[in-house]
């Protein structure tokens, strides 16, 4: 059983196919990566993953449980125990660091000692352990990557998706990064879904490539 | 460049004159009495135990009317602004009527529903018109007109702050909770600044109302100050009353600027036009919510217009009210139009300046702005009558330029902020394109600026329309002989006239206010019907 | 859109001066007059209106609402001493009549259709002429039990005890009356009522329409209002009867309050201001008022009246000095404001 899956889909915006009728098993522990030139649609394939968005038709399984199907949402985002890095990172700029981190655990009634120490604990991960009390503005690029990062993970996903993560960076911090994720990723066993149109990024990062194209994705 | 600085200093200037030139005159006249430099004029100001308890009514007033209007405002603007709620755009433009109405008409609707003559006397039977006068009339009653009239604006900027909110921010929510708690965590904090710069306008705008307190008689510091030191004939007097609520308005919106500096922090939320807003989907709450919300409505909204149709009767009651005051009518369609036109191009200016930062002074003419509008009508008013009361300035002050005037210094926040929010929308590249392309600044302004932000600097006309169409406190004040409008009409009217001619009056004040709502749907087009 | 916009501006500027051209050269002709109006408008427009019709003059008017009685169209008046925009003031009581003498606005005229009217009702020297008058009276809520009030003196009985409601005495024609009663009854007879009209419980309203639609409504019973107020709600067949107070052989007699006519000294059209004045003063206009729903009592003799207008010559009337009227309402207005505000 994959722990990703999406099953014919097709999405269509605005009057245009966006993705038409694509398949697409991801497995335990795996580091896919899905390479395509921009407005290809793979940001959507992270949607669709994640719950942000549904198929017109197809379907996407978490787990092996039908997510979504044809045009309605069966899990929600929530709790689909997915995390994700969007490209413009989206940190909320009214929250300090640790409450970025925070606001997932508190939704799920966390209690306050343990959200405290699960939020430490994964800010060390990231080397940003003394950053907690700092709002998004207040850091660097670098810095917001990671906050981005460990607000993904601090909830434990099986899956971890990432938009275009380094495409913003230097190439001394995207390596530093590449070296974060690729540590996170064995320490926790996660499954990494990773999208890019940048060739080298996935080389560094990918165990499987595939080449999406005219919503097309081929391996 | 020289262009620029004419075009864009000229809007500056006519904002000053406008509203800030009547304010400091006032200001200076108040502290000369007899033609002595003091404070004579202030003895007397605060001096007893009912003046004080007198302002003590109206910060009680204005704070039930704050938190009132908040609690219906923001899950208005969330329910508007954010969800699938079965006509949420009938239900916005019903709701945001009463801001668009002087607050006296409504508070005439009410009165007409709780007169003893009234239908829903008739419907409820006599007990229900002692009942219902005893609510209406004081605290209570002037608190739930208010609250109508008020409650759509903090609406209004919910919605508008909703827009601004990148659907990121809340899509990282849904990762990690439910749209409650995503609502709740993420959204209502980032549109904070909006609730909170509603709240403080709610506030002042309370405080300043003179219209609505004495008709539902709670006696308020506005009302009795001002009246009662003119009552005297006293000039000097009148405008010393007029300081207090001055001062105050100052102070409330620099407490509100400083707390959304303090709160916003450093970062702002940078992505401009962040793609399409997200809509939370009310599933099995759809219906409950879409009764609750429409039943509110027509409780607040929907009884009083249907109070003032019948109290209007038949079309022998709107030929009268049409042979009384259709030159009324007249005029105030004329003012609004113009005052909308040239709101919208002042505004647009003015909303050039701020988004484009240049110099250190881009954001001063916006603040001055939100204050003016929020200084009372008739404190702007008196100003007008002390700054352009003389001989050589008669081609002002006895011509409805001085209404034009007027309008432009009370109500450019509205034209400016709508302008500055459509002017957002313009990608920073399209202008810059067009300047390395070798285009001046005017033509920059007009054939890319313009183009792309049309519909806010429409919107923006409409909108100002709609207030010069509502004004009555300045109006009244100032009108010159021959000028005035509907809403004036209507109140000087009131002095017996037959309930049903004001009620058709009323009515026929409704259906002119909707031209520009209406024209305000059109413009907007198939986004949310209100700015 | 801009061009829209620009178009709409230009037709604007275009339209304004149109207006602007004829506001501000003064004395141009006798085609307009410029009349502030305190009388309710509902009232006076009629009459403003026949005039245009029958003379051709057009009437640019301001006029008052029911709350700024005493502080809107009165403080313009003031404040435009130096710089007049209007021909003729229209005051619906003589007092605010007699403080513009007082302050060098009203200039004098004698009108020939003031041939006939009462001298008790104008200013000696013809700086104000009065026409149609109200009277103070009392309403009270019907049916009542018990016997009438007969004299304003009964507002403060114990026998009323917290149903009396009065408008603000700072305000309207309230004032004049309070004012005439300091100087009818002296300064302590006039103090002690007002202490004991407080002790009675008494309750203020806004205006005098409010007060009778108090009564007639039974919040309270008894008020002290113009007979306009009364006579338009008992035609509308509200709840309330009309009593002419103080009507006994040596009592104080009943306060009548005439409209009162100003010309404003320097104002742009003297000619046809004398014309609208002498219209206003003339029996024709008096009997269209006393028809009208305000139904007041015309001062030339003769003029015809409804029913239930009352007729000043069977009536006992109170002998008022406006001028000291109008000094006294002056110096009682801080007492006046202690008292409203204690």
């Amino acid at each position: 059983m994959s722990l990703l899956e999406l099953e014919a889909v097709r999405v269509v915006l605005g009057g245009r196919r966006i993705l038409d009728g694509i398949d697409l098993a991801v497995e335990e522990g795996e580091r896919v990566v899905v390479l395509g030139p921009s407005g290809s649609g793979k940001t959507t394939v992270l949607r669709l993953l994640a719950g942000l968005a549904v198929p017109a038709a197809g379907r996407v399984l978490v787990g092996g449980r039908p997510a979504a199907a044809d045009g309605r949402l069966l899990i929600p985002p929530e709790e689909r125990q997915v995390g994700m890095v969007f490209q413009d990172l989206a940190l909320w700029p009214h929250l300090t660091v640790a409450g970025n981190l925070e606001l997932g655990l508190r939704a799920r009634g966390v209690p306050r000692t343990v959200r405290r120490q699960r939020v430490a604990e994964m800010l060390e991960l990231v080397e940003l352990g003394d950053r907690a009390r700092a709002r998004p503005g207040e850091l660097s690029g670098g810095e917001q990557q990671r906050v981005a990062l460990a607000r993904a993970l601090v909830l434990r996903p099986r899956a971890l998706l990432l938009d275009e993560p380094l495409s913003s960076l230097d190439p001394p911090l995207a390596r530093r990064l590449v070296g974060v994720i690729l540590r996170l990723q064995e320490r926790l066993g996660l499954t990494l879904v990773h999208v890019t149109h940048d060739r080298e990024e996935a080389r560094a990062l990918a165990t499987r490539t595939l080449f999406l194209e005219r919503g097309r994705l081929s391996g | 460049m020289a262009l620029r600085r004419i075009v864009l200093s000229l809007a500056v200037v006519l904002l000053l004159v406008a509203g800030v030139l009547p304010v400091a005159v006032m200001a200076g006249r108040s502290l000369v009495v007899d033609g002595r430099l003091g404070l004579a004029a202030y003895h007397g100001l605060l001096a007893s135990s009912r003046q004080w308890e007198l302002l003590g009514n109206s910060l009680r007033l204005a704070g039930l009317v704050t938190v009132a209007a908040v609690a219906l405002g923001v899950p208005a603007g969330l329910l508007l602004g954010r969800t699938d709620l079965p006509g949420r755009r009938a239900l916005g433009t019903l709701l945001a009527l009463p801001l668009l109405l002087p607050p006296s008409v409504t508070a005439v609707a009410w009165m007409g529903a709780a007169a003893p003559s009234g239908p829903v006397v008739r419907l409820l039977g006599a007990g229900a018109s002692a009942v219902l006068s005893s609510f209406l009339f004081g605290l209570p009653g002037t608190v739930l007109v208010l609250a109508t009239a008020f409650a759509p604006l903090v609406m209004l900027l919910v919605a508008a702050a909703l827009r601004s909110v990148p659907p990121r921010m809340e899509e990282a929510g849904l990762l990690v909770a439910r749209w409650p708690a995503v609502l709740l965590r993420v959204t209502l904090p980032l549109v904070a600044p909006g609730v909170l710069l509603a709240a403080a306008l709610v506030f002042l705008m309370a405080l300043g109302e003179v219209s609505v307190p004495p008709t539902l008689r709670y006696p308020v510091f506005a009302v009795e100050s001002l009246t009662r030191f003119a009552a005297f004939y006293d000039l000097a007097a009148a405008t010393a009353a007029a300081m207090p609520l001055v001062a105050l308005t100052a102070a409330v919106l620099g407490a509100e600027a400083l707390l959304v500096r303090r709160t916003r922090g450093t970062t702002g939320m940078e992505s401009r036009g962040a793609g399409r807003a997200l809509v939370v989907p009310l599933g099995r709450w759809r219906r409950p919510a879409a009764v609750a919300a429409w039943s509110l409505a027509g409780l607040l909204v929907g009884l009083p217009l249907a109070v003032l149709l019948v109290r209007a009767g038949g079309a022998a009651s709107y030929a009268e009210a049409l042979g009384r005051a259709g030159d009324a009518l007249g005029r105030s369609l004329l003012l609004a139009a113009l005052g909308g036109a040239l709101l919208a191009v002042v505004g647009f200016l003015l909303a050039v300046l701020a988004w484009e930062r240049h110099g250190r002074l881009w954001a001063v003419p916006d603040a001055v702005a939100l204050f003016l509008f929020a200084v009372p009508a008739a404190v702007l008013g008196v100003g007008l009558i002390v700054t352009w009361n003389r001989p050589w300035a008669n081609v002002v002050y006895a011509t409805p330029l001085i209404l034009l005037l007027g309008y432009l210094g009370h109500f450019t926040a509205v034209s400016l902020r709508l302008s500055r929010a459509s002017l957002e929308l313009v990608p920073a590249g399209l202008v810059e394109a067009a300047r390395v392309a070798g285009v001046g600044w005017g033509r920059r302004l007009l054939w890319v600026v313009a183009p792309g932000a049309w519909r806010g600097i429409a919107a923006a006309g409409l909108a100002g329309a709609a207030f010069c169409l509502r004004d009555v406190g300045m109006t009244l004040l100032v009108h010159p002989p021959g000028w005035d409008t509907l809403p004036v009409r209507i109140m000087t009217l009131a002095a017996n006239g037959a309930p049903s001619l004001i009620a058709a009056l009323s009515v026929i004040l409704v259906a002119a206010t909707l031209v520009p709502v209406v024209l305000l749907g059109a413009v907007l087009g198939r986004r949310e019907v209100l700015p | 859109m801009r061009r829209c916009l620009a178009a709409i501006l230009g037709l604007g500027v275009l339209l304004l001066p149109a207006c602007t051209r004829r506001a501000t050269r003064p004395g141009a002709g006798t085609g307009e007059v410029v009349a502030y109006v305190s009388e309710d408008q509902v009232f006076s427009q009629p009459v403003l209106e026949r005039f245009e019709r029958e003379t051709g003059i057009r009437v640019r008017a301001v006029y008052d609402t029911e709350e700024t009685k005493s502080t809107g169209v009165m403080n313009r008046l003031l404040a435009e001493k130096d710089n007049p925009q209007a021909d003729l003031y229209w005051a619906n009581e003589p007092i605010r009549a007699e403080v513009l003498r007082q302050r060098g606005v009203a200039e004098p005229y004698r009108s020939p259709a003031a041939e006939g009217l009462p001298e008790t009702f104008r200013d000696p020297e013809w700086h104000w002429t009065g026409f149609s008058a109200r009277l103070r009276v009392l309403v009270v809520h019907t049916p009542l039990k018990g016997e009438p009030p007969a004299s304003v003196m009964d507002l403060a009985d114990p026998r009323w005890r917290g149903r009396v409601v009065l408008a603000n005495p700072l305000f309207g024609t309230t004032t004049s009356h309070v004012a005439a009663l300091f100087v009818a009854l002296g300064d302590e007879g006039a103090r002690s009522f007002l202490e004991r009209l407080k002790a009675n419980g008494v309750v203020l309203s806004t205006s005098n329409g409010e007060s009778a639609d108090q009564v007639a409504a039974g919040q309270a019973t008894l008020s002290l209002v113009d007979s306009d107020d009364a006579i338009n709600r008992i035609r509308r067949g509200d709840a309330l009867q009309m009593i002419v107070p103080d009507q006994a052989p040596g009592g104080l007699g009943c306060f009548v309050v005439p409209n009162a006519v100003v010309l404003v000294r320097g104002g742009p059209h003297p000619e046809a201001a004398r014309r609208l004045a002498d219209f206003l003063l003339s029996p024709q206009t008096e009997r269209q008022l006393a028809e009208a729903d305000c139904a007041q009592i015309p001062l030339h003799a003769g003029v015809p009246v409804p029913p239930d207008v009352p007729s000043l010559a069977t009536l006992s009337v109170m002998e008022v000095s406006w001028a000291e009227v109008a000094a006294k309402m002056m110096a009682i207005q801080p007492e006046l404001q202690a008292w409203v505000g204690s």
